[in-house]
């Protein structure tokens, strides 16, 4: 019964902590600039995460080591310093996004400009990763997410969409000119599924909650069932887009909009479930970021870590935690909105995936680590193949975005 | 060095700088792009400010939506006239006229029933509608 309690759990806060403030970002504009053209990058990215975070779960319940311990053990520090990198820079851009995710959704809420709520969102992020325990933070904002699941409702709704729109599935609305613009939403697409900090925190959360070789089920399921079903949150709000926004010539350019989606179908309840669901999911994200970069750090470096243990017991995990929420602020404070950040941090993500995963892939064909669990031929070739698409997506479209002011 | 005397970072630079010029071809210029970002701003300002008269939405939601539409819009009259791609000066005048109207309604939007706010949806939507004429031109 507990088994089937952890599956179940597992399952349901995969659902609710799959969006953020990427994921919603980049679900809306795709949905409202080029109706469904861009649904296979949503599935091809969710397929991406399923295979890893399954890897990255079945690594340490082998293992009983951290991706962070693994790369610095099998490469050295020097080297684990490369992806440390990619991580600090992408990750902080990221975070920036996420507080100012969770400032407009109290904005909406409120009608108080998000400027002044950005501070707020960083301090309630500071006190929950300092007094929070693992559990509260893994499941608490995931649980709250579920209400991601109205964005399918919102879809049922509205109905079918009509034949035209229907046509972008296979023949994507790209105007001329436009063709550097979805490149750049492919990028961030599978930039901002494909996070590389959900393989620190998933590896470390198993840590935390002493998986062993007895939770590959539990793992194997999580991954599978709970990331599918999460990204029907994100294909349902790139639908809504492109039903309610893309005929009314929006694109999507702020948070709020994307809410008028679902504004459409639910009405007034509609503004507030999109609002609420921002909020958790953004909230989620923030505090899987902090701990993910923090673990990171501390594992790497060889310092004691763990948010179960008290702040004295592990001084300079909880004093990293500060500094890099501190930088995150400081970023959020250039007064960039958080939907062109969001966008942007998961373009660059999507740029240093490649530093980023493939000492994993290294790794995870190791039996040293793994014993007879290690990778098959199926696994190597999708992450490669997907990792080489984001990569080369990434590396076109950024510099295209940066000179013509669009990125 | 190869048998031409490059480098290979040389080369890579190279094949960069000629992506990027190849580039040109499918990417939009600065004035279509922000022409084309404000007129669909307007089309969702204008959208916000039916769906708070209609009760889609709350009047929270719309004042922070408009906070954030002001930002998006904040500073074009200034940057238009001297962006790359920018259609002649007649055409920019006309643009900015219609922006000038507009962005009075997103500075003060009327969400009380007791101001005309279909004037500001018209408004609004006319610039929406002029900005993307323009950003397809």
């Amino acid at each position: 019964m507990k088994k089937v309690f952890a599956i179940a759990l597992g399952i349901v806060t995969a659902i609710g902590g799959f969006l953020d403030a990427g994921t919603v970002a980049t679900s809306g504009e795709a949905g409202a600039k080029y109706g469904f053209g861009l649904i296979w990058a949503v599935i091809l990215a969710t397929i991406e995460i399923i295979l890893l975070v399954e890897m990255v779960g079945r690594f340490t319940a082998v293992s009983q080591k951290t991706y962070a311990d693994a790369i610095r053990e099998k490469f050295g520090f020097k080297f684990y310093l490369f992806p440390l990198a990619s991580e600090l820079i992408a990750e902080s851009l990221l975070l920036a996004a996420e507080l100012g995710g969770v400032a407009i959704a109290l904005s909406l809420l409120t009608g108080i400009s998000w400027h002044y709520l950005f501070p707020v969102a960083a301090i309630l992020v500071l006190i929950l990763v300092w007094s929070a325990s693992f559990d509260i933070i893994e499941n608490g904002p995931a649980l709250l997410g579920l209400v991601t699941l109205s964005f399918l409702v919102g879809v049922i709704l509205l109905g079918p969409p009509k034949l035209s729109l229907l046509q972008t599935l296979w023949k994507p609305p790209i105007q001329q000119g436009q063709f550097a613009d979805y490149l750049y939403l492919v990028a961030a697409i599978l930039g901002a599924t494909i996070s590389p900090y959900l393989l620190y925190f998933y590896s470390s959360g198993a840590i935390e909650e002493h998986w062993s070789g007895k939770s590959l089920l539990l793992n194997r399921v999580t991954a599978i069932v709970g990331m599918g079903f999460g990204s029907i949150g994100s294909l349902a709000l790139l639908i809504l887009s492109a039903i309610v926004l893309r005929p009314l010539n929006m694109q999507a350019g702020t948070l709020g909009e994307i809410g008028l989606a679902m504004a459409k179908p639910l009405g007034i309840v509609g503004g507030y479930l999109f609002a609420v669901a921002l909020f958790s999911t953004c909230l989620g994200a923030a505090l899987e970021v902090v701990l993910a970069v923090s673990y990171n750090v501390a594992q790497g470096f060889g310092w004691e870590w763990g948010q179960n243990q008290k702040p004295v017991q592990t001084a300079r995990y909880y004093a990293f935690m500060i500094v890099f929420l501190l930088v995150a602020v400081i970023i959020g404070l250039l007064g960039i909105d958080p939907l062109q950040l969001a966008l942007f941090a998961s373009t660059v993500i999507a740029l240093f995936l490649p530093v980023s995963l493939s000492p994993f892939l290294f790794i995870m064909n190791d039996p040293a680590y793994l014993k007879d669990k290690t990778n098959g031929w199926f696994d190597n070739t999708a992450i490669i193949l997907i990792l080489l698409i984001a990569f080369a997506v990434a590396v076109v479209s950024i510099p295209l975005e940066i000179i013509t002011g669009g990125g | 060095m190869n048998k031409t005397g490059f480098s290979l970072p040389v080369l890579v630079l190279l094949a960069l700088l000629m992506w990027t010029l190849a580039g040109c071809q499918f990417t939009q210029s600065p004035f279509a792009l922000a022409v084309s970002s404000a007129g669909a701003e307007f089309a969702a300002a204008a959208t916000t400010l039916s769906y708070v008269h209609s009760g889609k939405i709350s009047t929270q939601y719309a004042r922070a939506s408009f906070v954030n539409y002001r930002s998006q819009l904040d500073g074009l009259d200034q940057q238009l006239p001297s962006q790359q791609g920018a259609s002649g000066g007649a055409s920019v005048a006309h643009l900015l006229a219609f922006y000038k109207v507009a962005i009075r309604a997103v500075d003060n939007p009327c969400l009380e029933a007791s101001c005309n706010w279909q004037a500001q949806v018209a408004a609004l939507n006319s610039a929406s509608q002029a900005f993307l004429k323009a950003a397809g031109s």
